[in-house]
């Protein structure tokens, strides 16, 4: 009895090792596991969410904290691992996420593709799956988003606005996001409309067409420093003659802005961006960048998190229903029209999918007391070096 | 590679047989062969882009924005020589790049201004300080853990790329930390952050000086100890060609002038009128930092015992053991000054950013060690030159800088990077294999 026993204490540390690898190197993560261990006793639903890093302002803020208000105020437990940008971490947490008995499951894929093996295994054993924000092109996938073409589109209008003719810079996403085309889809669409032009490509250029692109480049990981360096590209290849920069979003706007300050030309060179983040938002009150696309990440979590729930308690996916502004009151300012009620989607990739998809603000100097009253961010980080008197939401 | 164990035989047992006549003029130049290579290469790539471009790459203000774009990986891959030579690796360095920028832009966005209140002079000097103390203290407690506790450095710094990251999301709490110090960004080489024309000429000066000064002292000290001679036109030569072009590059990177928007607030704000002066903005702070790190590494590696040290344990790590060098706290010191090289290049992207987030140096490691290897530095320990890996971190960038302006998509860029260092390396083994045979 005493050997055993004391086996199993020498076994401790190896588990302990194992569940620290689950987490993939998140602190809470691990927390979460041991939780997850002891308080089953409820009998309660689960979910476990993966997300691929935190390493964005956004997902740590309040993705995770509205789907934890709704949660508790559900009684289901929630279970997290984050794969730490690695999509081959994301399977096996996933798997772990299964083994720990979630009842339903929100993803954010790092690959789209890449996390499909993972989504059928789930599907197999009869857990439902939500492709938080991110595209999963598999139809086991409740497909739940911003209308990130929408983005594209409201970016492309902002400066198409401030800008309706010259030489355009585009900085894309990530090339292995799908986020990055359907973003730099919506700026076409605006943009070719608007301007009446048949093409926004480099190589094939509409010779008609008033607005010339005279860059475009994708961008490893998102990285901002990436941005700026393309960034400086472009504007050494175009001897600085460009009017207007469509970056696709905030982190890479940022970069963009550092090499346009480089010359001497940031605030006279429009710069879109997307996420609100707290330095964008800064930026767009200074007059550096114009436009941030603010996705309510609160109400996106809060819908994913209610979601599931149905999900978990055996709603079929055509049957799903929310309603987003009774969640989160800051919605319904943002976009009192988007659809509550579960809906075909087709993917690029031709499969049909069954989805929610919410509806993204553009905010600029206008209207930068939305975020601000929202809790997004606060009113000093936003005014941080504005003068008085020149922003209305700075005072 | 003059502080290597290997002795100079090529210098004395006269020419060789499978020589070419190129070969032997170089040989009795003593001009390291790979490092001719390796410019050579480098003009082919620059000709190539050149042509692609339509004439923009070998545009000064090409040349001047690729100078700032190397001078971050290039600080590092002085540092990562030395780990190399002793037969280790440091794949810790990009998180720690975000550990330490993360870190330094919190002092001076919220944790100094709340103390010291914004726009404090001594905001940037403490955040510096700090940084560069922090680096050293990273660096040191990994060599500790690879010298003396004995676990390879491949895994402590494997753990490392993945703790530090950590640690630096844990600190911003995934958000980006803007904006910096405004005395600060002058690290960061963007719009005034330069050191201008007059100054770049007088570096150029003191540089020509410089070189032609360590010929002549060498020239002596090797007749002072009965050392064989290079030939007098050898030296000449040498002088004139490495004269010329410091000469050359000052001349030509000042062709790069303020732009416009920029040279019109810098004249009205000293009081004249802006009529289309052309200003030189002369090399970038990072640059220049760049350079004198160069300088003092090359330096420490050929020139002081402890840069002995580090040749002769990579050559062979028993031998000098038993011949008496610590051998364990020199590689912790190696890790230390790759520390603290890390960490000028973290203030160097922070200020040049303008902001600092957690995925700040992603990838960098891969880059740094590809510099230093594409630079001639052996992973078998032993060999390496600080010039060669800072002439490594211009053709890796030269490459990437290049392929973003003739239109070349990320993903390409990548295999093209992947495809140059496994074939630099391979060209490099084939030719010692040449050599040694």
């Amino acid at each position: 009895m005493s050997v055993s026993k004391r086996r199993l204490w020498a076994l401790l540390p190896v588990v302990a090792l194992g569940l620290a690898a689950c987490g993939g190197g998140g602190d809470e993560a691990a927390e979460e596991t041991g939780a997850a261990q002891t308080g089953d006793a409820g009998g309660g639903l689960t979910v476990g969410v993966s997300w691929n890093n935190f390493n964005e302002e956004r997902w740590a803020k309040a993705d995770e904290k509205a789907m934890r208000e709704v949660f508790d105020a559900e009684g289901v437990e929630y279970i997290s691992t984050d794969a730490g940008s690695s999509a081959e971490q994301q399977i096996t947490d996933v798997e772990n996420l299964i083994s720990q008995g979630a009842d339903a499951l929100i993803i954010l894929a790092q690959d789209g593709t890449a996390i499909k093996p993972a989504v059928a295994e789930a599907v197999n054993q009869g857990i439902p799956v939500i492709a938080y924000d991110r595209l999963i092109e598999d139809p086991g996938a409740f497909y739940l988003t911003f209308d990130n073409v929408e983005v594209g589109r409201m970016q492309a209008q902002a400066i198409y606005d401030l800008v309706p003719e010259g030489n355009y810079v585009f900085i894309k996403g990530n090339s292995a996001d799908a986020n990055a085309d359907f973003l730099r889809g919506g700026q076409e669409e605006v943009l070719t409309e608007a301007a009446g032009c048949s093409a926004l490509t480099p190589d094939n250029p509409d010779p008609a067409c008033p607005i010339k692109n005279v860059g475009e480049s994708y961008t490893d990981n998102w990285d901002p420093a990436v941005a700026q360096t393309n960034m400086e590209q472009f504007l050494t290849q175009n001897n600085n003659n460009v009017q207007a920069v469509v970056a696709s979003n905030d982190g890479m706007a940022g970069g963009v802005v550092a090499a346009l300050e480089a010359q001497g030309l940031a605030g006279q060179v429009p710069v879109s961006g997307q996420d609100g983040d707290a330095a964008a938002l800064n930026r767009v009150a200074l007059g550096t960048q114009a436009v941030s696309v603010w996705k309510n990440a609160f109400a996106l979590g809060a819908a994913a998190a209610e979601i599931a729930v149905q999900l978990a308690e055996g709603t079929a996916f055509e049957d799903v229903s929310v309603d987003v502004a009774a969640l989160d009151p800051s919605y319904e300012s943002s976009a009192p029209a988007a659809g509550n009620d579960a809906a075909p989607f087709t993917t690029p990739g031709g499969v049909e999918v069954t989805s929610i998809i919410l509806t993204p603000i553009p905010v600029t100097q206008d209207n930068l007391d939305v975020p601000v009253d929202a809790g997004w961010v606060t009113q000093e980080e936003v005014c941080q070096g504005v003068e008085a008197g020149a922003v209305e939401a700075c005072g | 590679m003059a502080t290597t164990t290997s002795p100079s035989p090529v210098a004395t047992s006269g020419p060789q047989p499978q020589g070419g006549s190129s070969g032997g003029i170089l040989r009795r130049m003593e001009v390291d062969p790979r490092l001719f290579g390796m410019l050579a290469a480098l003009a082919i790539i620059w000709a190539v882009f050149e042509i692609w471009s339509d004439g923009i790459f070998i545009s000064p203000r090409n040349l001047w924005n690729l100078s700032l774009q190397t001078s971050a990986i290039g600080i590092m891959a002085t540092g990562m020589v030395l780990v190399i030579v002793t037969r280790n690796i440091d794949l810790s360095v990009g998180s720690m790049v975000a550990v330490i920028g993360v870190t330094m832009a919190l002092l001076q966005v919220r944790w100094l201004p709340d103390w010291l209140g914004l726009g404090n002079p001594w905001i940037w000097v403490i955040s510096l300080a700090a940084g560069i103390l922090l680096g050293a203290a990273i660096g040191g407690f990994q060599g500790v853990i690879i010298a003396y506790v004995g676990v390879p450095a491949f895994i402590v710094t494997l753990g490392g790329l993945l703790v530090w990251r950590g640690v630096a999301w844990a600190l911003s709490k995934g958000q980006t930390i803007a904006p910096m110090d405004s005395t600060f960004k002058l690290l960061g080489g963007g719009g005034n952050a330069t050191i201008g024309g007059t100054a770049t000429w007088v570096l150029a000066g003191l540089a020509s000086v410089g070189l032609i000064a360590a010929l002549v002292l060498g020239r002596r000290r090797r007749v002072k100890y009965g050392f064989a001679l290079r030939p007098i036109w050898a030296d000449i030569v040498i002088g004139a060609v490495g004269t010329a072009a410091v000469l050359l590059a000052a001349w030509y990177l000042n062709q790069y002038y303020m732009p416009e928007a920029l040279a019109r607030r810098f004249v009205e704000q000293s009081g004249g009128e802006y009529t289309g002066q052309q200003i030189p903005l002369g090399l970038a702070n990072p640059v220049v930092i760049f350079i004198v790190v160069g300088l003092v590494m090359t330096f420490v590696a050929t020139r002081t015992r402890f840069g002995r040290y580090v040749f002769a344990i990579g050559g062979n790590p028993e031998a000098a053991e038993l011949g008496g060098i610590k051998t364990r706290w020199t590689i912790v010191k190696v890790f230390i000054v790759m520390g603290i090289l890390t960490a000028i290049s973290a203030a160097v992207l922070t200020a040049r950013l303008d902001a600092a987030t957690s995925g700040l140096g992603t990838l960098a490691e891969l880059y740094v060690i590809a510099a230093a290897v594409i630079g001639g530095t052996s992973l078998a320990g032993g060999i390496g030159t600080v010039p060669g890996a800072m002439l490594g971190a211009l053709v890796a960038q030269s490459l990437q800088s290049g392929m973003v302006l003739i239109g070349v998509e990320a993903p390409i860029q990548d295999i093209v990077v992947g495809i140059v260092l496994v074939v630099a390396v391979a060209l490099d083994s084939l030719y010692r294999r040449r050599v040694a045979v």
